[in-house]
């Protein structure tokens, strides 16, 4: 024998009951939604529109300069070795073979042993990411070291202000004391 | 067809049309000073991995090096807390280093 | 409570675990099937990923001659990977990197080297992948709420398995006597059919419920860097174990098959079908491919410049708790025993969809039918008129 609910017995089980299939066209808007961010990164992904988001300009290193350019036109984003800022680079064209390795820092390196993080990928496209600690000075600079084959040493610098606007605002708005 | 490696450097990521999984062997280290005027340092990297093994030197500010070190097994080093002006290098490799500067460690 | 109670009870459960958002599971169901053959659906539609003969006893060339072969079409080039599929109709997969900053997968012909085409900017596989895994919300920090989203639908999947089986009562006998009447209406067929192909798809629903769990354990774990890894970490050589040269000279690497003979000579059962190049002068050189156990690579990572091998990973590394966990995602995908296995996991993906289809079907034909005839002998007796709410018909939840 069938028994059937006969009166909904409140006026929130009234409106589940009557909507609560189209839980479904709500999922479905989900990956439609997205299709634009999916297919804007996988261009991006690819270099398709250029080595980053947003070019910051180039950087003179001693003999050496490179293309720096944000991989997102945003600040950094958090994970759990702190905030991290992703850049991207070229090297120029006739000083791919000269320059071994390319490292990047925010302030001046004390060292090469400390010189920042390394950019990994093609002297064509490679990539690093630098921590921003929160309490980073607005006016503070990003420094490129490039390390020579024979072991010399170059460095470079852009202030941060011009390497990444989304950062100084980031920065702006968490407020640390430096 | 294989599912793309991502071998520890992470940005592969960004050059190949994968999603950014949190696979990242970002370096981490943290110091804080404890009784007895000893600092204890902890590094791991942040997929969760520790660094036993890793090298931990304290160096003062001429880039002597005032106390060298390695993590032990659980990934922890302590050593006594130098006189003169230092900072503390994790380093992993080049490009895979912490600095923690004698001003950021807090006592616990 | 009564036997009869209790398996009204379970039958409800097994009706109410999808429905509210069948739709949805249905479009997982059928992405998830696109997404396993989804290589050979571009095999069909892009003739550039196909591993054409040039003669029928031509050979297959070496990593290192296919680079060389690279080169000679495009000297600029740089090349960052080489993967052979394990179906040998398939293209190898190269990573290149151009002088316009682009980073780009290609496809070269395993036999000439020759590059026969760039991967389109539409990717269909990685589409099908992100559609099916994340619901393609972007990750941002961590694991993206959608792999949660997709990931969580394998306990309710696991659970209609077992409440399925609880109110089919004596479901073994359908194997022995098969049973789909055609002939007696949709309600009853679409019964049939969801029973039938219920019993012959236990394997493959528990297979991919509790695969498709393990992803959902698997970001919880990643979002809280809980590492169950027993690989050593070695981010990058030492800077000492780099050799320094004259400027402006790169100091030489080994080559790339003398990598993989150094490798595969140091470590037996190592097989190379895929090989990443440094990417900056303190990077490993990475080796891997399958070894005996089908399910998982082994890796091996080189010093370029000595040869030295700095990190393996192979099979005997592994802890038992390892071998358990990355034989989940092989066994999700079906990708991991060539084309014969895609097809069957192809072929169960396309009855699972049915089987959310037919639910869904049984459930209106059943339960609505029901409802609205419980509905007309409740007119029946009621001597006065009784307003009746227009939105009934979806209220019901017994049979």
């Amino acid at each position: 024998m069938s028994r059937v609910a006969a009166k909904p017995s409140s006026p929130l089980r009234a409106w589940w009951l009557k909507w609560r299939f189209h839980i479904n066209i709500l999922l479905l808007l989900v990956p439609l939604g997205f299709m634009p961010k999916y297919f804007a990164d996988a261009a991006l992904f690819r270099g398709d529109a250029g080595i980053g988001e947003r070019v910051a300009g180039d950087i003179q290193v001693g003999p050496w300069s490179l293309t720096l350019a944000e991989f997102r036109n945003e600040g950094p984003r958090p994970d759990p070795a702190g905030p991290m800022k992703a850049f991207n680079a070229a090297l120029c064209a006739t000083c791919a073979e000269q320059v071994k390795a390319t490292y990047l820092r925010i302030g001046k390196p004390r060292s090469l042993r400390a010189a920042g993080v390394i950019f990994f990928g093609t002297p064509y496209r490679m990539g690093a990411i630098v921590p921003v600690p929160e309490r980073t000075p607005i006016d503070a600079e990003l420094w490129v070291t490039m390390e020579g084959w024979d072991g010399t040493m170059h460095q470079g610098s852009i202030p941060l202000s011009q390497a990444s606007p989304a950062t100084i605002a980031w920065l702006n708005k968490q407020g640390v004391k430096p | 067809m294989i599912f793309k490696r991502l071998t520890a450097g992470c940005v592969l990521l960004l050059s190949t049309g994968f999603s950014q999984l949190a696979l990242a062997h970002n370096p981490m280290c943290e110091c804080k000073e404890i009784p007895g005027e000893q600092i204890q340092c902890k590094g791991g990297f942040s997929d969760g991995s520790g660094a036993p093994g890793v090298t931990l030197d304290v160096i003062g500010y001429d880039e002597t090096i005032l106390v060298p070190g390695k993590l032990g097994e659980d990934s922890t080093l302590t050593f006594k807390k130098p006189t003169a002006e230092f900072y503390v290098l994790f380093d992993a490799g080049p490009g895979h280093v912490v600095e923690i500067d004698q001003a950021d460690i807090q006592a616990q | 409570m009564s036997k009869k109670s209790r398996s009204k009870l379970w039958f409800l459960v097994h009706s109410w675990l999808a429905l509210p958002i069948w739709f949805f599971v249905l479009i997982v169901c059928v992405t998830g099937t696109l997404a396993v053959v989804s290589q050979e659906i571009v095999w069909l539609a892009n003739p550039d990923i196909r591993a054409s003969k040039p003669s029928d006893d031509a050979q297959p060339l070496s990593f290192d001659q296919v680079i060389a072969a690279i080169k000679r079409d495009e000297p600029q080039v740089i090349v960052r990977s080489i993967i052979r599929p394990d179906e040998s109709h398939f293209a190898l997969m190269v990573g290149l990197s151009y002088p316009d900053g682009r980073s780009v997968d290609a496809y070269a012909n395993p036999y000439t080297g020759a590059l026969q085409g760039i991967s389109p900017a539409f990717d269909f596989q990685q589409f099908t992948r992100a559609l099916h895994g994340w619901w393609l919300v972007p990750f941002t920090n961590g694991y993206s709420w959608g792999w949660y989203l997709v990931s969580l639908l394998g306990l309710p999947l696991l659970a209609s398995l077992v409440t399925g089986l609880v109110v089919y009562k004596r479901f073994w006998k359908g194997f022995l006597r098969p049973t789909l009447r055609i002939r007696h209406g949709a309600r009853i067929f679409w019964g049939d059919f969801h029973r039938l192909s219920g019993i012959w798809s236990i394997w493959f629903i528990a297979v991919i419920s509790i695969t498709g769990t393990w992803f959902l354990i698997q970001a919880i774990l990643g979002d809280n860097q809980i590492s169950i890894s027993s690989e050593p970490i070695v981010p990058v050589i030492a800077r000492e174990k780099v050799p320094l040269s004259a400027p402006g000279v790169p100091a030489p690497m080994i080559a790339l098959d003398d990598a993989i003979k150094i490798a595969t000579q140091r470590i037996p059962g190592l097989e190379a079908t895929f090989a990443f190049l440094p990417l900056n002068a303190y990077s490993h050189l990475q080796i891997g491919g399958r070894g005996w156990y089908p399910l998982m690579f082994q890796t091996a990572q080189l010093n370029p410049y000595s040869g030295e091998i700095a990190v393996s990973h192979l099979l005997s590394d592994r802890t038992a708790l390892e071998f358990v966990t990355e034989s989940m995602r092989p066994l999700h995908t079906g990708d991991f025993g060539g084309l014969w296995i895609k097809l069957i996991w192809a072929f169960f993906g396309l009855v699972l969809s049915m089987m959310v289809l037919s639910g869904l079907l049984i459930w209106t034909k059943r339960t609505a039918l029901a409802t609205l005839n419980a509905f007309k002998r409740e007119a029946k007796t009621q001597r006065q008129p009784v307003p009746t709410p227009a939105l009934r018909a979806e209220t019901s939840e017994t049979h």
